[in-house]
């Protein structure tokens, strides 16, 4: 018997002991509520909502906020989920489109007049450093999901993953964020993305191999 | 056999062992070992590898497949899913053969100073050539050869540690001992001559 044998034979007696491969999706699902729950904590604890919060949640920059950053999450939670199955249809890509189409008419035809570098000198490195604040749980949770999973190309699993927890600290923050010009909200909503999405991409291609 | 048969024949497989038929799981991992080997081995030899190095690289894929398996979806086809695992551990392997042979052949900072200046210190040195043997091994197998060679622990507990099977430690240990073999036959190394020699060539 060669080594190989014994390694069959040592795999194959601990056959049947996995869920499912219905768990992956659970898992996400799992994880991606508890990243929201820790970072609208974060936002309630340490940022604390927008004063006229109530009037505002009813006019229009919060909604395209919102519904920019629930398609944002929704299109990575669609990708991260390709990049943890090998050999799943790319196909999955075209998830994120509702979200750049949506981010792009933000920036195209911004009805707020409202200034693309917000009101303050402040209000850039304020906003951008929230969202990333309120994104490192989601981080670090997604991170266990993908090592869950098996993702074939580290490096994008990794920026996939920091774009996710982008996107749900971002989501969370609407609840605090007090500019509500879409080009604004667009540009450095995606900027804050980029810059998980790079963090993920670097920590990934260290931490996500197999 | 064609590619649907195969597809079914082992999606088939696959499900078998979901419902915890170990013999079923096992013929297939032995088929799809051959076929691996088969494909792989003219790709290794190409680049200079050889049979050890299939056989290596063959395993390293059945161990990734065993413990991703979960990531398998029944609805989805079964060869897809194999032909990226098997692809990024090719990638894999060959990344990490590039690297450790770079080491091997590297003259490093600390050996140049060797050279002309010899440790005193006789533990520090030890450690310090243990952990140059053990630096041809791949992380995973130094890993095991260090738990269970140098700090003695058991099988068991490191196949605990280290979140595995027994049989999976077992056969690393196997396969970081020959590799350690075969290394020390072919770093050239300066032997200290016998007395006797010594006095046969005075």
């Amino acid at each position: 018997m060669t080594s190989t044998d014994d390694l069959i034979h040592s795999l194959a007696s601990t056959a049947g002991t996995r869920r499912s491969s219905a768990s992956l999706h659970a898992a996400l699902a799992v994880t991606g509520a508890a990243s929201l729950a820790c970072a609208l904590l974060l936002v309630f604890s340490v940022i604390g909502i927008r004063q006229d919060f109530a009037e505002m949640a009813v006019r229009m920059p919060f909604a395209f906020k919102v519904v920019c950053t629930g398609a944002l999450v929704f299109g990575a939670s669609v990708v991260a989920l390709y990049a943890a199955t090998p050999g799943a249809s790319a196909t999955a890509l075209y998830a994120i489109s509702p979200a750049v189409i949506f981010l792009a008419c933000g920036v195209i035809f911004d009805p707020t007049a409202f200034p693309i570098m917000g009101r303050t000198n402040t209000a850039v490195t304020f906003c951008v450093g929230h969202i990333l604040f309120l994104s490192l749980p989601a981080m670090v949770l997604t991170f266990v999901f993908m090592r869950k999973g098996a993702p074939t190309q580290p490096l994008f699993a990794g920026a996939v993953i920091g774009i996710l927890s982008a996107s749900l600290g971002a989501l969370a923050y609407t609840l605090a964020c007090k500019n509500d010009g879409t080009a604004f909200v667009a540009t450095l909503y995606m900027a804050a993305c980029a810059i998980m999405a790079f963090i993920g991409a670097v920590v990934g291609h260290r931490v996500l191999r197999w | 056999m064609t590619v649907e048969e195969r597809e079914q024949h082992w999606a088939e497989a696959m499900r078998a062992e979901r419902r915890g038929e170990a013999v079923v799981y096992e013929r297939m991992l032995k088929e799809l070992a051959t076929a691996l080997r088969r494909s792989l081995a003219p790709r290794l030899v190409r680049v200079g590898f050889g049979a050890h190095e299939t056989e290596d690289l063959v395993q390293e894929i059945l161990i990734g497949l065993h413990g991703k398996r979960h990531t398998w979806d029944p609805a989805r086809p079964f060869l897809p899913w194999l032909h990226t695992i098997a692809r990024y551990k090719l990638i894999d392997f060959m990344r990490h053969r590039r690297r450790d042979t770079r080491r091997r052949v590297d003259l490093p900072h600390d050996d140049w100073l060797e050279m002309v200046d010899p440790p005193a210190d006789e533990a520090m040195h030890s450690t310090w050539e243990m952990d140059r043997h053990l630096a041809v091994l791949p992380v995973s197998q130094r890993n095991v050869v260090r738990a269970i060679a140098v700090e003695g622990g058991s099988v068991r507990s490191v196949a605990q540690e280290l979140a595995t099977s027994e049989g999976v430690v077992r056969v690393t240990l196997h396969r970081a001992i020959s590799r350690l073999l075969e290394a020390a036959d072919t770093t050239p190394t300066i032997k200290p001559r016998s007395r006797k020699e010594h006095d046969e060539h005075r």
